[in-house]
């Protein structure tokens, strides 16, 4: 058992974990966060993708023990429970999910995305879109609502320059 | 309460989704964030062997781990066994046991049950677990299946046919003697799985202070969950309660009773304490349930005009080494053959059709059932015909579809009105230009231009009729839905479906609130849960728009009616005069005569002194709606247009394109969300997805490494363009949708590539390498 210290959602807590412990179930049993999902295990669907230190990472690959000391941010912090997230929003306005599995991942990996074409000012091609969530897999929705909510979220942003 | 502003029609509307906020947020609740107090955590010890007998189960090493496990094999069930069934004399019985008893007939098959109070000890735990086996000989193919030196998988089986029969109608000799052309040909399609985002999961607690039995499971129907493991275990159904949570995605794949589901209610009650078991992605690719495995022979009868007289099938599934339930083995073959004769108009038809057995994972429903392999054959065989006569491939299927309804089938089906002629006339005049672009390119010495279409229909909704005739174990294909008002003007449906992504929450509020003039976000819609819904079947073979919301909109009607007859009195009018709308009853041609429909509910509920004399108190209505004897059939026409570069075999799927028409739209959004779904399924199961087994049926895909899903980046924009002609047979005119997406892309892509490489093309996957022996052959 190793002593490790995690700042999750803000919340920061020392607690004892074995070596092995992954990240994802450590958020999920020791902070109750049920938006880490598991769709593989294996680092190929990117459900379980949440930030650590502001960069999203597969939480079913990482180690609990080699965030010590490190932020973690999960869907629950990305727009509160209502979803209010410029990028959640427009999820919701082009049905960019339907068993909702794959979203919290989809949100975590394509949210720094929406922020980063707002910062360059810039709308990107629907092929760099595709590229930015060629990480991770949707079941249900043929990407293409995920593609145009993308698309929204950083017209949007781009149009309003409104924050995060 | 939102009602004022409510707007006075919601269905067919782009309503959006009222479970969003709760599923984008990390506010659901799937299987496996079912905590609960003092919980053991279940490890399967799968097969390695595809089949072999057990000669012992050593479980001496787990003494090194210093942690409390408990370990239960197939000695330790008694006969606890899926148990499915068909109940006609060709059958051959067989029994999946719920853990391997003496001998093993699939690598994946559960072999024993480690429980421990951590998942990662319980893990550690079935690792330790040693079994001795003796191989025997592996049944490995259709092939080995059908070759009587084989072993019989089962004891006192005769050869390795679970069953083989025959459907016919009309005249096949006459058909035969009348044709011009006689066109035969093989197709096949190959083994995937399903795989939904979250696979599958159990849970179960027994509470002995009210012996009580909760079972939450990552299902499709709960119901019939309930049933089997009471039935199964001989608890009492009416203290059993099964709960599906929210649910990540199921395609059919969860729309089967499994044997962890029966297993874990057993360990519950065995052990005293709740058990969970999750299962992983390898647990899933390996030993859920796979689809598809197809082989058909074709023999048409054809006139020299291109007309269609007769057709006669082969019919063989590789449906691995157990029946499933409640479909049984005889689900694929029997869907196949059922639905070959498709969108065309001929009298004449013969197949015989059969469920082989190998060992390997058994098959089960996926998206399409049968129909993506029936498709394939069927429009794959339109274009080898267009070929050898000349005609063109569109022009073709024109010459044959359906155009009088209702329709009456070779087979007695009657289909209900559709749009067939219209959707490949629309479809033709989108693809005109690539047409012209794939023309051009032909004998290009670096790349190729094909577009492939494919025609279909799809029996969806279908009622009781149709399962009694198939003697499956699901006897009924009914939903029955109960609304009840609250005081305050809202209401709550109570459903029989489950929604695993289907947006039910959404499209049965819309239901709902239109026919009690409320909002849809004024509408609390439960599923999943037997203990609130009425006893259904629950969420497959696509009936939950057409049979669930048409329950709904039946016993919302009558509610409906009451509060009329409520604001009549009220407002000192007659009953026909009184609409409801806007959250508020008002005469129709004085609308400055309202009341607010949460009155009218307070009276019915609360101040029942104000009701009419004589009407009792209370505002709750149920129904429940059988599926119609041969159930509604939507038609969809899917065009591929694919680019292939020679040099590589590498193709590109330019566009994708579905004209579709799938009766009355209760919600666009939720349609086309349905829609492209599906097609990047059908997609996956054309291009990518491919369950391998080695000639001693070991797997070979178990990771997403291995087996590939499609991802964003070869998925092109999906066109949907949608006819609507609403059928008589259901309440609102809604046919099923939730499968059509998956059935055509197959057969498209396929003819796609055909044209491209003017080769003909008879099996999936059409991967590189598929195509790379295209190009060279
Ligand atoms: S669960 Fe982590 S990548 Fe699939
Ligand atoms: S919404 Fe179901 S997996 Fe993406």
């Amino acid at each position: 058992m190793i002593e490790i210290t995690l700042v999750v959602n803000g919340d920061r807590r020392s607690l004892r974990v074995e070596a092995r412990r992954l990240l994802a179930d450590v958020l999920r049993e020791e902070f109750d966060l049920a938006g880490v999902h598991i769709g593989c295990a294996q680092g190929s669907c990117g459900c379980c993708t949440v930030h650590v230190d502001g960069v999203p990472r597969l939480s079913c690959l990482t180690f609990a023990v080699q965030c010590d000391g490190k932020s973690v941010r999960t869907v629950e912090d990305i727009g509160g429970p209502a979803a209010e997230h410029a990028l959640q929003q427009a999820f919701r306005r082009a049905h960019a999910l339907q068993c909702g599995y794959c979203t919290p991942g989809f949100i975590m990996t394509l949210a720094p995305f929406v922020e980063a074409m707002a910062t360059e000012n810039r709308l990107p091609d629907e092929n760099e879109i595709r590229d930015a969530m060629s990480g991770n897999i949707c079941r249900c929705t043929g990407y293409q609502g995920i593609v145009e909510a993308v698309r929204q979220a950083i017209a949007e942003r781009i149009g309003t320059g409104a924050p995060a | 309460m939102t009602t004022a502003a409510d707007r006075p029609r919601h269905v067919g509307a782009r309503v959006e989704r009222i479970e969003d906020t709760r599923l984008l947020s990390g506010g659901a609740r799937y299987i496996d964030d079912i905590r609960l107090a003092r919980m053991l955590h279940l490890r399967f010890v799968r097969a390695e062997m595809a089949h072999a007998r057990i000669l012992g189960i050593d479980i001496g090493a787990l003494g090194d781990l210093q942690h409390p496990t408990r370990v239960f094999t197939g000695a330790d069930i008694g006969g606890l066994a899926i148990k499915a069934h068909q109940d006609v004399p060709e059958f051959q019985y067989s029994e999946q046991p719920l853990l391997a008893r003496d001998r093993v007939r699939f690598v994946g098959e559960p072999v024993a049950a480690v429980l421990a109070d951590d998942p990662y000890i319980a893990e550690d735990a079935a690792e330790l677990v040693f079994v001795d086996y003796d191989p025997l000989e592996v049944v490995a193919s259709m092939e080995a299946a059908l070759d009587p030196a084989s072993p019989p998988l089962f004891d006192g089986w005769n050869g390795n046919v679970f069953v083989e029969r025959q459907m016919k109608g009309g005249d096949i000799e006459r058909a035969r003697a009348a044709a011009a052309h006689i066109i035969r040909r093989t197709y096949s399609t190959h083994r995937q799985a399903g795989v939904p985002m979250e696979g599958r999961g159990v849970v179960a607690r027994y509470d002995p202070a009210d012996r009580f039995l909760t079972v939450w499971s990552s299902t499709q129907i709960p119901h019939l969950v309930r049933t089997y493991i009471a039935e199964e275990l001989g608890f009492p159904e009416q203290r059993l309660r099964v709960v599906a949570p929210d649910v990540g995605g199921g395609f059919g794949v969860k729309g089967q009773v499994f044997s962890e589901e029966v297993l874990v209610a057993w360990l519950a009650l065995e052990t005293g304490r709740p058990v969970k078991w999750i299962e992983d992605r390898r647990e899933h690719l390996l030993a859920s349930i796979h689809a598809r495995d197809h082989r058909h022979t074709l023999e048409a009868y054809v006139a020299a005009d291109g007309r269609i007289l007769g057709l006669k099938a082969d019919i063989s599934v590789d449906v691995g080494a157990y029946s499933t339930f409640p479909f049984t083995a005889a689900g694929d073959p029997g869907m196949a053959a059922k639905v070959m004769p498709g969108p065309y108009d001929f009298q004449h038809y013969e197949a015989t059709f059969r469920a082989l057995a190998t060992n390997k994972c058994p098959i089960g429903t996926y998206r399409g059932v049968g129909r993506p392999s029936a498709v394939f054959a069927q429009e794959r065989l339109m274009d080898d015909i267009a070929d050898e006569l000349g005609i063109d491939p569109i022009e073709l299927r024109l010459r044959n579809v359906v155009r009088v309804f209702p329709y009456t089938n070779a087979l007695g089906f009657t289909y209900d009105p559709g749009s067939y002629a219209e959707c490949l006339e629309k479809a033709r005049e989108l693809l005109a230009d690539d047409i012209a672009e794939a023309a051009s390119l032909r004998g290009h010495p670096e790349r190729r231009v094909g577009v492939g279409i494919a025609c279909f229909i799809e029996q969806s909704a279908h009622g009781t009729p149709d399962f009694t005739r198939r003697r499956v174990p699901i006897e009924t294909g009914y939903i029955a839905a109960r609304v009840a008002m609250t005081p305050d003007g809202g209401a709550v449906v109570d459903i029989g479906l489950q929604s695993h992504g289907q947006g039910h929450e959404t499209v049965m509020a819309q239901v709902a609130a239109d026919a009690l003039g409320i909002a849809p976000g004024d509408v609390h819609v439960r599923h999943g849960d037997t203990l609130t819904t009425p006893y259904s079947v629950g969420t497959w073979g696509s009936r939950g728009g057409p049979l669930g919301g048409g329950a709904v909109h039946v016993a919302a009607s009558e509610i409906a009616e009451k509060l009329r007859a409520i604001a009549a009195h009220l407002l000192q009018a007659s009953e026909r005069e009184i609409t409801l709308g806007g959250g508020r009853a008002f005469v129709t041609a004085a609308p400055d005569r309202h009341i607010p429909i949460a009155r009218l509910t307070r009276a019915a509920l609360r101040n029942v002194d104000r009701l009419p004399k004589g009407m009792a108190p209370g505002l709750e209505a149920q129904c429940s709606l059988d599926g119609p004897r041969d159930g509604t059939y939507s038609n969809a026409v899917h065009a591929a247009v694919v680019e292939i570069e020679l040099a590589t075999a590498k193709m590109r799927l330019k566009r994708f394109i579905a004209v579709e028409d799938c009766g009355r739209i209760l919600n666009p959004l939720v349609v086309d969300g349905q829609v492209r779904g599906g097609i990047v399924q059908g997609i996956g199961s054309a291009m990518f997805e491919q369950f391998v087994y080695d000639e001693e049926c070991q797997p070979r895909t178990v990771t997403f490494a291995d087996y590939l899903l499609p991802l964003a980046p070869e998925i092109p924009t999906i066109e949907v363009h949608h006819i609507e002609t609403p059928t008589p047979l259901t309440p609102l005119g809604a046919k099923g949708l939730g499968e059509g997406g998956a059935i055509g892309p197959a057969a498209a892509i396929a003819n796609a590539v055909a044209d491209a490489l003017e080769v003909p093309v008879s099996s999936t996957p059409l991967n590189a390498d598929a195509l790379w022996r295209l190009i060279n052959r």
